[in-house]
């Protein structure tokens, strides 16, 4: 056989260009993409969850893209009809703008194992809610002496210069701006109150994060000994040495549901389904409940225990009296014109 | 017979057909998909319209983002320029062995990732890092200093992240100096500084044009540096764009945004150039 280099150059150019062409190699099976949040919840999901859902499906994978919810959304909206990732996870306010835009498909309830099984506030058709977060206080124990007990402890003067907040691009700021405003005479659909206190706060402020993991970041550092905090994303920081410590406020800890769906369009349903089946099974919430995870379960059949029953609620009962909750329908009306609002404001 | 004569001065335009027909498709286009989606008044990109460029003009935030990117790109550069200057002069009165060390400093922050460098940043201005351990050390004050997100910290960083951007051209335009220009200069009575300025500076200008142009392109679209650097109390045009588009899904206002600051970039871009026609004048012999 005569083998030219013009040959081999055609061959291999041939040969590359078939990449570009998924479709035309050998079909296999494709592998499920999981959009889960970044940090801690990623840590957990790989450990506890992945291995579950795995139990239950043959020959498949599944890979994790960690991304906040919101850029979750851009990345569907931009290829709706072969959407990048198969299951998505959204804090409440991105989750209603997802259903709103049809990008997910409603959760087959009917064949669901676990689905009754979870709190009623968890139980929604277009994607039910797997775990809480929880938003209270986070501060530094060595440069803090007494731990604060309210959310106005923030404007305590002899906190001048270590303050730490984010802003409102992402749930916890907005959440935060929301308490704020509703515990001085505001409301979800009126945060002015939130805006007066943010001017009396500035002097206090060391520092206004881009996003909630500078904000664990700048506990690292040193930056900030107090701020709003999510109780799971100072546990890796803990689990890291840093001394960090949550408390929720006397007012109460605010709660976003976190919800789980399929994304529309998905190839992977069956696997989408499995995963989130696991999920929700009361097996992988007890497990993931233990330290250092320590994610809320919404099932009703999971006990809680440990530090999530000391630190926060000792049973669901509890919980749904101790945490406020939002109503982020009204929230997301308005968020964009708080956002800028707040531009405008937080600058030096 | 009658030979075929093809004038061997120009070059036929149908070689660089495919490299244009790849710049149509993935430059152009998308660019006027983005002023396609600009032009509509709402965030579900359905309502044709000029609301999102009437927002930018009559609401002053857009502007007042826009120019407070520009102000520090102007004073990033010329931190830059006053540091980059100097590092090029060390390098070319340099011994060989000397250039040779000093070019891989210069080059090696290129070979780093940006966020690495930045988060370098981080550790050195942090109210623990370096900066203020040793000022607390000496005892020069008292409490740790707030050179994090504010401004001045962020210059600095910026400006040692392009330093390399400014260095490069400047060494190039140096080296290429006539040494026996200076030296005439000296022997006409000049002393060293009136040399400098009235010498080596104007020949070097073109350098500083390019260098300049370069630093304040990459200074005012570096999206890493200021967010980690400067944190959300200062709001730049990058952060404000993925702000508007990813968190608050406002495409088209995005797109407003995005070519307004692109009109701005190309307009410094064309003063930049402007300037560096005229310094033309100083380099022909």
């Amino acid at each position: 056989m005569d083998i030219s280099r013009r040959r081999i150059m055609q061959s291999a150019l041939a040969l590359g260009a078939l990449q570009l062409f998924p479709q035309l190699s050998m079909a296999q099976a494709r592998n499920l993409v999981f959009a889960t949040f970044t940090g801690s919840w990623e840590e957990a999901h790989k450990a506890v969850l992945v291995p579950a859902a795995l139990e239950h499906m043959k020959d498949a994978n599944i890979i994790l893209d960690p991304m906040i919810s919101v850029d979750q959304i851009s990345k569907v909206m931009a290829a709706r009809e072969h959407p990048p990732i198969d299951v998505m996870l959204h804090d409440p306010g991105p989750a209603l703008t997802a259903i709103e835009q049809g990008l997910v498909e409603p959760y087959p309830v009917a064949d669901s194992n676990f689905y009754q099984q979870l709190m009623p506030e968890a139980q929604d058709p277009m994607g039910p809610s797997i775990f809480y977060q929880i938003v209270g206080l986070t501060y530094n124990p060595e440069t803090i002496d007494s731990p604060p007990t309210s959310w106005m402890d923030l404007w305590k003067p002899e906190y001048k210069g270590r303050v730490g907040i984010t802003n409102m691009n992402s749930t916890l700021g907005t959440g935060f701006m929301v308490e704020l405003a509703k515990l001085h005479g505001g409301s979800d659909s009126n945060i002015d109150p939130a805006f007066e206190l943010l001017k009396t706060l500035k002097p206090n402020l060391a520092a206004v994060a881009a996003n909630p993991g500078q904000l664990a970041s700048l506990f690292q550092q040193g930056q900030v000994d107090i701020s709003p905090g999510n109780f799971n994303a100072i546990q890796i920081l803990k689990a890291r040495g840093v001394p960090v410590e949550w408390i929720a406020p006397k007012e109460g800890a605010i709660a976003f549901k976190t919800s789980i769906h399929i994304v529309k369009n998905s190839p992977n349903r069956d696997l989408a389904f499995a995963l989130i089946e696991a999920s929700m099974s009361p097996q992988v919430q007890a497990q993931l409940m233990e330290a250092p995870y320590l994610v809320v379960p919404t099932n009703t059949q999971v006990k809680m225990a440990g530090e999530v029953a000391s630190s926060l609620a000792k049973d669901q009962a509890e919980m749904k009296s101790r945490f406020l909750l939002q109503d982020w329908k009204v929230i997301n009306q308005h968020r964009a014109a708080w956002i800028e609002r707040f531009n405008k404001e937080i600058q030096v | 017979m009658h030979a075929r004569h093809f004038d061997v001065t120009v070059y036929n335009l149908r070689y660089g057909m495919p490299l244009a027909a790849f710049f149509l498709l993935f430059f152009i286009t998308p660019l006027l998909l983005l002023v396609f989606v600009s032009l509509h008044n709402d965030t579900a990109v359905s309502v044709f319209g000029l609301g999102q460029y009437a927002k930018v003009f009559g609401e002053g935030l857009a502007l007042r983002i826009l120019g407070d990117t520009l102000w520090l790109g102007v004073q990033v550069t010329l931190l830059c320029l006053l540091l980059g200057y100097a590092l090029a002069w060390a390098y070319v009165r340099s011994s060989p062995t000397g250039q040779k060390v000093l070019m891989m400093i210069i080059v090696m922050p290129l070979l780093t990732s940006v966020v690495v460098r930045t988060f370098a940043w981080v550790v050195i201005l942090g109210r623990q890092g370096i900066i203020n351990e040793l000022l607390l050390g000496w005892a020069w004050i008292e409490k740790p200093l707030r050179l994090l997100y504010s401004r001045e910290g962020l210059i600095w960083a910026l400006a040692n992240v392009q330093l390399p951007l400014m260095t490069l051209p400047l060494i190039t335009t140096l080296q290429r100096l006539e040494s026996n220009l200076e030296d005439a200069s000296a022997a006409l009575g000049a002393n060293a500084w009136r040399t400098f300025r009235r010498v080596t500076l104007p020949l070097s200008l073109p350098g500083v044009i390019a260098g300049s142009l370069l630093t304040f392109s990459a200074t005012i679209t570096a999206f890493i540096t200021q967010s980690l650097v400067g944190g959300g109390q200062m709001l730049f045009m990058p952060m404000y764009i993925y702000q508007q588009a990813s968190a608050l899904q406002n495409w088209p206002y995005a797109a407003a945004i995005s070519l307004v600051f692109l009109v701005a970039v190309i307009a410094c871009v064309t003063l930049f150039s402007y300037l560096g026609r005229l310094s033309k004048g100083y380099t022909t012999t």
